[in-house]
């Protein structure tokens, strides 16, 4: 047996340093970075799409097909995530049972009924993230729609939305008296992204420019394309992320 | 530039070692979250040798970083987190099934019950 187990160790040193002794080349190599790239879009990305932030120029102009089939293998993800995670009878085991976290936390935890699902969940952790939530959405909802101008975009800002729905439903004193923070409310709002996300794509066809098109190419206003995009995606985004957290914290969906 | 590299090499490494050398599959994830990062970081750092601005091109003229492996990098984090949630749904699900995180274990348990 540790005959075995010291072949095994061997094995796996041996094949860390095999692929240690292919990567290097590839990590260590020091062509030189092409500028051709950078220089176009230093010059052409602004008059293009009307976003100064050259990012979401790239991932909402020039490459949204990709952006297309990300947002598709988010939604994959989740179904299969909580297909996975519904099969389950009770995901957090009930605090009752587990006497030395309750010994821990006796001091500050909650009452009896409200840490049925939340074992760990105190006075002080309820307050903090209460407080600290609406702060956190309305940051998130700052770096959604100022994507186009400044760092950020609609995947960070969808994120840190999804950082405000699980505040809040950690702080909050009755369950899911935040209707932001139920379930069922955050599916429904993520299928209506998902669908505005569509219809925003195809409208381009209206006007001649084509599937992913921009249909404001040649008004005075193309960049509100990109802030439209930017708000859509961060919802889905948010309320993707939102939903596959408050799931996997226990609460029923 | 070179200690960058050997770092993001070794950080590479670590997380192969999570992968292969460990037995808990938690810890497998962590090690595969860990060579994301490292891939992430890699690519930021490629595009960042032919300039120091950032990508937001305002009126200075001054020499920016190339947007492009920023924005792929974008959706590999994206899909990222996807991976990270579907593989740990799937852990969470093999330990209600087999009792166990550990692959060894769950190899046996799944021998004894077939």
């Amino acid at each position: 047996m540790t005959t075995r187990r010291w072949l095994n160790g061997a094995g796996t040193w041996l094949a860390i340093i095999a692929l240690a002794v292919i990567l290097a080349p590839i990590f260590l190599s020091a062509t030189p970075w092409p500028t051709v790239a950078r220089d176009y879009l230093q010059q052409q990305g602004t008059a293009d799409s009307g976003a100064i932030n050259l990012v979401s120029a790239i991932y909402l102009g020039y490459r949204v097909f990709d952006t297309f089939g990300e947002t598709i293998v988010l939604l994959v993800a989740i179904l299969g995530t909580m297909g996975l995670l519904s099969q389950l009878e009770h995901l957090v085991e009930p605090a009752q049972n587990d006497q030395k976290a309750l010994e821990t936390t006796s001091r500050f935890a909650l009452a009896q009924e409200k840490r049925r699902s939340h074992t760990l969940r105190t006075h002080l952790l309820e307050v903090v993230t209460g407080k600290v939530g609406p702060i956190v959405l309305l940051f998130g909802f700052y770096v959604m729609l100022y994507g186009h101008i400044s760092p950020g975009g609609g995947f960070q800002g969808g994120v840190i939305v999804a950082s405000g729905i699980v505040f809040l439903s950690l702080g909050n004193p009755q369950e899911g008296s935040f209707g932001i923070s139920r379930p069922q409310v955050l599916i429904r709002l993520e299928i209506l992204a998902f669908f505005t996300l569509i219809v925003i794509f195809s409208s381009g066809l209206i006007t001649g420019s084509g599937f992913f098109g921009n249909p404001l190419a040649d008004t005075p206003f193309p960049v509100a394309h990109i802030v439209l995009l930017n708000a859509v995606i961060g919802l889905k985004v948010g309320m993707s992320i939102g939903f596959m957290c408050i799931a996997m914290m226990g609460e029923r969906t | 530039m070179i200690i960058e590299r050997l770092l993001l090499l070794l950080l590479f490494l670590i997380g192969l070692y999570g992968i292969i050398g460990k037995k808990h599959i938690i810890r497998k994830i962590f090690g595969l979250n860990i060579i994301n990062t490292a891939v992430v970081l890699l690519f930021i750092l490629e595009g960042s040798r032919i300039g120091e601005a950032a990508p937001i091109a305002d009126a200075s003229h001054r020499a920016m970083v190339d947007p492009i492996p920023q924005a792929l990098m974008l959706t590999a984090i994206v899909i990222g987190v996807c991976i990270t949630a579907l593989s740990l749904a799937l852990a969470v699900h093999l330990y209600r099934v087999t009792g166990s995180f550990d692959i060894d274990e769950i190899r046996i348990r799944i021998h004894h019950e077939s």
